[in-house]
């Protein structure tokens, strides 16, 4: 199990331009706290829908490498998710999974994957070939640099503990989208605005 | 079916590029459209949540988008539409066909057909029901306007009145 804050800087540290989906809670707020940048859209709710997002945005962005990160209990919400991105096989999208086996910021309830559910190999049966689970931070951050400029869709299980961030993630959502349509340029308003 | 493609011109003018779909018996005819396109990216997702999800992904991207679905799915969509597209700002069009209204055989559709307008009433998603064809074109082109103008999901209720609902 790796240390989970040394992990998101891990994670983090070798992005380049990537587009970064997050997942709510604790997930936003690590990767908020390992370095904030215009190209991150943190999600602030909708628990599940981060590796959703992240494929419309694969699919509408083929030139461009997304990056989701979300908790395995959001994954577990949502695991239709899995299925929809090996059937369309995005080559772009880097899905990564902080699983800490726990719903923490509920409480610390057990999650399916303290009890033997094995989310790397649900993604297999999905078609999502290559996926694998971590438990130390020097083979997630091997996966890592194998995975984000190679033809995807990948998967990464990452073990992590409970370690929490300092600080939260933005509070209001209108700004993070806005942000990130700005940077990215899909939002015409934005670009014609001074700031 | 004339509506079908009358709303399919319409999703066009509008510069609608990705479709989720959760396939629907009185939709078959408007996705066989779309997909027959070319086009557009036509996506389907196992549940009708997870389409939310990849539509607001699209739009993010570039790519404006329509959920097409039966009002069952507006039940599993709910959340992600009230914390994720709304807060976010993030516009897409809904096509929803109604079952559970006139001509129903199928006691199970009429629940969440009753509670369709009151879902989206409650979410604060404004609908629109045009009953006859000479109306299609104006409340599709009318309620992209209002969606991607305004940066908010809306919805075009697809009655029975206008496509003959699912016969028995």
């Amino acid at each position: 199990m790796m240390h989970r804050q040394e992990a998101a800087r891990a994670l983090v540290g070798a992005l380049t331009d990537q587009l970064v989906v997050t997942g709510l809670g604790n997930v936003a707020n690590d990767i908020f706290a390992a370095g904030d940048r215009a190209l991150n859209f943190y999600s602030r709710g909708a628990m599940g829908m981060a590796m959703s997002i992240a494929l419309g945005l694969a699919r509408a962005r083929p030139q461009d490498r997304v990056v989701c990160v979300d908790g395995e209990g959001s994954v577990l919400m949502n695991l239709g998710s899995l299925a929809t991105i090996g059937r369309y096989a995005p080559p772009n999208l880097t899905c990564i999974v902080w699983d800490n086996e726990a719903y923490q910021i509920t409480g610390g309830q057990t999650t399916p994957t303290a009890h033997g559910v094995d989310l790397a190999h649900v993604a297999r049966g999905c078609g999502i070939t290559g996926a694998s689970v971590s438990y130390s931070l020097e083979e997630f951050s091997a996966r890592l640099r194998e995975t984000l400029d190679a033809p995807g869709p990948h998967l990464l299980v990452a073990k992590v503990d409970r370690t929490l961030a300092e600080g939260w993630s933005p509070r209001r959502p209108a700004l993070i989208k806005y942000r990130f349509m700005g940077r990215l340029g899909t939002l015409e308003d934005v670009g014609r605005m001074a700031w | 079916m004339a509506w079908a493609d009358t709303v399919f011109a319409c999703l066009k003018a509008n510069g609608i590029r990705t479709i989720a779909h959760v396939p629907d018996t009185i939709l078959t005819g408007l996705i066989r459209l779309a997909q027959d396109e070319g086009d557009m990216d036509v996506l389907g997702p196992t549940r009708e949540e997870e389409g939310v999800g990849m539509v607001c992904g699209a739009y993010l991207g570039g790519s404006p988008g329509a959920l097409l679905m039966q009002n069952s799915g507006l039940g599993n969509a709910a959340n992600a539409i009230a914390s994720l597209a709304i807060p976010y700002q993030i516009p897409f069009l809904m096509l929803i066909s109604q079952r559970g209204e006139l001509g129903e055989f199928n006691t199970v559709q009429v629940g969440m057909g009753q509670a369709l307008r009151p879902t989206l009433d409650g979410l604060g998603v404004p609908h629109f029901t045009p009953e006859r064809q000479e109306d299609v074109e104006r409340v599709v082109h009318g309620a992209c306007a209002l969606a991607f103008s305004t940066d908010r999901p809306v919805a075009v209720i697809l009655s029975p009145l206008l496509t003959g609902g699912k016969q028995l």
